[in-house]
C-alpha cells in the first residue's frame, strides 16, 4: 500500500497465464490478506455508517443482543425450573457465538455477489471482500462481548483457568467459520439457490443445536446434538469462558472439522477463484 | 521501464441462464458481440477475446476501439488482472490502475471528505498518500463545503466531479481508461482536460478505450482496433 509513497522503484512484473491461474489461487488469498488496511478500513466504515445519526451508534448492537439475551434467559429458565444464574451465562455465549458463526456464513454467500460492481471494475485481489465481512463481524461480535462481561460480573461468575483456553479455541471456530464462509460465497456466487437454502438451514440448525437449550436437561443425548458439528464449535468457545471443561470429542471434532475444511475450501478455491469475477 | 506483452490471448465467459438462444439472436450476433458458441446444457460460451497477440511499450498512448461487444472492455479487465485469461498469457511490466467505473467504491451515504478516503483506498493509495492529496482534490472539485455532506445530496454533476478527482490523484506506471472520461459543466471542462494532460504526462503506458475520435485523436499515438475479440487493426 505503501509503494507509491516511495521513491520510484523497480516496477513489478506480473505474469499471468492460462495455465499458472489454479496456482495462483493462494498467492491471492495472501495478497489479499495483506491489504489489511484496505479491509479493516472498510470494515469499520461498514459498521459506522449503519448506525449514522443515532444516539447509541453500535452499541445498539450491544443493546438488541442484550434484550435477545435478557429475554430469552429468563423464559428458558421460567421453563425449564433452572436457575437463572446458570441459564443465563449460558445462553448469552451461546448466542454470542452463534451470532458470529452465522452471520459470517449469511452474508459469505452474499460476499461476491454484493461486490459485483468493486469486482468488475477495481484491480484488486477479490478475496479482499471476504477479509472485509469477516473483520466487521468479528468487530460486531467485540461489541457483543459486553454482554458476556456484564453477565459475569452481575452473577459473580469465576471462569478461572479454563478461561485460558479460550484463546486457542477462538482461532479454532475462527478458522471453522472462515473456510465455511468462503465456501459458501464460492458456491453462492455460482449457484445462486445456495444462499436461500443455507439461510433455512441455519434457521433450523439454531433449534437442533444447544444454545439457548442445554443438552444436560436431556435424559440422553441424542445423535443431532452428540454429532451437531455446530454443537461442538460452539462447545469449544463457550465451555471456556463459563469455566467448564471442553470434553475431548468436541476439540477432535473441531480440528477435525478444520483441517477437512480448509483442505475442502483451498481445493474449491483453487477450482473457482478464476472464474468469479465473471460468475458475479 | 513499464511494459505489456500479451501472447496469444484468449478469453470464454460461460453465460447462465442465457435459455436457450433463438435464431433471430443468433443471425443478429453475428454483426455485433463476440462469438457466442453453444455450451452444454444451457450454459452458452462467449468468446469475448480469441488469440490476440500486442506488446505494447513505454510511452505508448493507446487508443482501443471497435463497436459494442469486441472486446475492449474484456481486454482491458484481463489486463488489470479481474479477468483471468483462459489461453495464452500477459505479462506486465509496472503498477496497473483502471479507470472503469469511477464511482465503484464510493459510498452515496458517506460524505465528500470521507468518499475521498473511500475510493483512494480501493484505488489502492495508502491513508498518507490520500492525506497528502486531499487539499489537490478538494481544490479541483470547487465543492467547498458541500465536501462535509453526504454524497446523497450531490447533483450528478458533482458527484461526477467528485469521482473524476479521485480517480486521477493516482500515481500508477500504466493505467487503463474505459469509456467515460470528463466531468462537469462547460467551464470546467478545460480543468478536466488539463488534468488529464497531467495524468498522462506522469504515466507510462495508457490504454484508452472510447467510442469518440476525438478523444482517440487528441490523446492517443496508437491506434488498436478489435473485432469479434480478434485484432482487426493495430498501428
Amino acid at each position: 500500500m505503501t509503494t507509491a509513497a516511495l521513491p520510484k522503484q523497480k516496477a513489478p512484473v506480473t505474469r499471468i497465464s492460462a495455465e499458472s491461474v489454479p496456482a495462483q489461487a493462494f498467492a491471492d488469498l495472501l495478497n489479499g490478506a495483506r491489504l489489511y488496511e484496505l479491509w479493516s478500513r472498510f470494515a469499520f466504515h461498514d459498521i459506522r455508517q449503519r448506525f449514522r445519526r443515532s444516539v447509541l451508534g453500535p452499541f445498539w448492537l450491544t443493546f438488541s443482543m442484550g434484550i435477545l439475551v435478557a429475554t430469552l434467559g429468563l423464559v428458558f429458565s421460567a421453563l425449564f425450573q433452572q436457575d437463572v444464574a446458570k441459564t443465563l451465562p449460558y445462553i448469552a455465549t451461546g448466542i454470542i457465538f452463534w451470532g458470529l458463526l452465522t452471520s459470517c456464513i449469511n452474508e459469505g454467500t452474499m460476499v461476491f455477489i454484493s461486490a459485483e460492481s468493486e469486482i468488475r471494475n477495481l484491480p484488486m485481489p477479490l478475496n479482499v471482500h471476504f477479509y472485509r465481512m469477516m473483520a466487521r463481524n468479528v468487530m460486531i461480535w467485540g461489541f457483543n462481548m459486553a454482554i458476556y462481561v456484564v453477565v459475569v460480573v452481575w452473577f459473580g461468575l469465576m471462569p478461572g483457568w479454563n478461561a485460558l483456553l479460550f484463546v486457542p479455541s477462538f482461532i479454532l471456530f475462527l478458522i471453522n467459520t472462515a473456510w465455511i464462509s468462503l465456501a459458501v460465497g464460492v458456491l453462492s456466487t455460482r449457484y445462486r439457490d445456495i444462499p436461500q437454502l443455507i439461510a433455512n438451514a441455519i434457521q433450523v440448525i439454531f433449534f437442533l443445536t444447544p444454545i439457548f437449550w442445554s443438552p444436560a436437561a436431556l435424559p440422553s443425548r441424542p445423535a443431532f446434538v452428540e454429532l451437531n458439528p455446530f454443537y461442538h464449535l460452539i462447545e469449544i468457545v463457550r465451555a471456556p469462558l463459563l469455566g467448564e471443561v471442553v470434553s475431548q470429542l468436541s476439540w477432535g471434532l473441531s480440528i477435525g472439522m478444520a483441517l477437512a475444511g480448509l483442505g475442502f475450501t483451498a481445493w474449491l478455491y483453487r477450482r473457482a477463484h478464476a472464474r468469479i469475477a465473471y460468475w458475479v | 521501464m513499464a511494459h505489456i506483452s500479451i501472447e496469444n490471448l484468449t478469453v470464454e465467459f460461460a453465460i447462465f441462464g442465457a435459455s436457450s438462444r433463438s435464431l433471430k439472436n443468433q443471425i443478429l450476433s453475428q454483426a455485433t458481440g463476440g462469438r457466442v458458441m453453444a455450451g452444454a446444457r444451457d450454459i452458452v460460451t462467449v468468446r469475448a477475446i480469441d488469440g490476440l497477440n500486442l506488446e505494447i511499450n513505454d510511452g505508448d498512448r493507446i487508443g482501443l476501439v471497435g463497436h459494442n461487444g469486441s472486446g475492449k472492455t474484456t481486454l482491458l479487465r484481463v489486463l488489470a488482472g479481474i479477468y483471468k485469461p483462459s489461453g495464452g498469457a500477459i505479462t506486465i511490466e509496472g503498477r496497473v490502475g483502471a479507470l472503469f467505473n469511477s464511482h465503484a467504491g464510493m459510498d452515496p451515504e458517506s460524505t465528500g471528505l470521507e468518499n475521498i478516503y473511500l475510493r483512494g483506498y480501493m484505488m489502492g493509495m495508502g491513508r498518507r498518500e490520500i492525506a497528502a492529496k486531499l487539499d489537490d482534490i478538494a481544490e479541483f472539485t470547487e465543492l467547498g463545503d458541500f465536501l462535509r455532506l453526504p454524497m446523497r445530496t450531490y447533483s450528478a454533476g458533482m458527484f461526477a466531479r467528485l469521482a473524476f478527482a479521485v480517480s486521477t490523484a493516482a500515481h500508477n506506471d500504466i493505467l487503463l481508461i474505459d469509456e467515460g472520461l470528463g466531468a462537469g459543466d462547460a467551464a470546467f471542462q478545460k480543468k478536466v482536460r488539463q488534468r488529464i494532460e497531467n495524468l498522462f504526462d506522469r504515466t507510462s503506458i495508457v490504454i484508452l478505450a472510447s467510442h469518440s475520435e476525438a478523444l482517440i485523436s487528441e490523446f492517443c499515438s496508437r491506434r488498436v482496433q478489435l473485432e469479434h475479440g480478434v485484432l482487426k487493426n493495430a498501428a
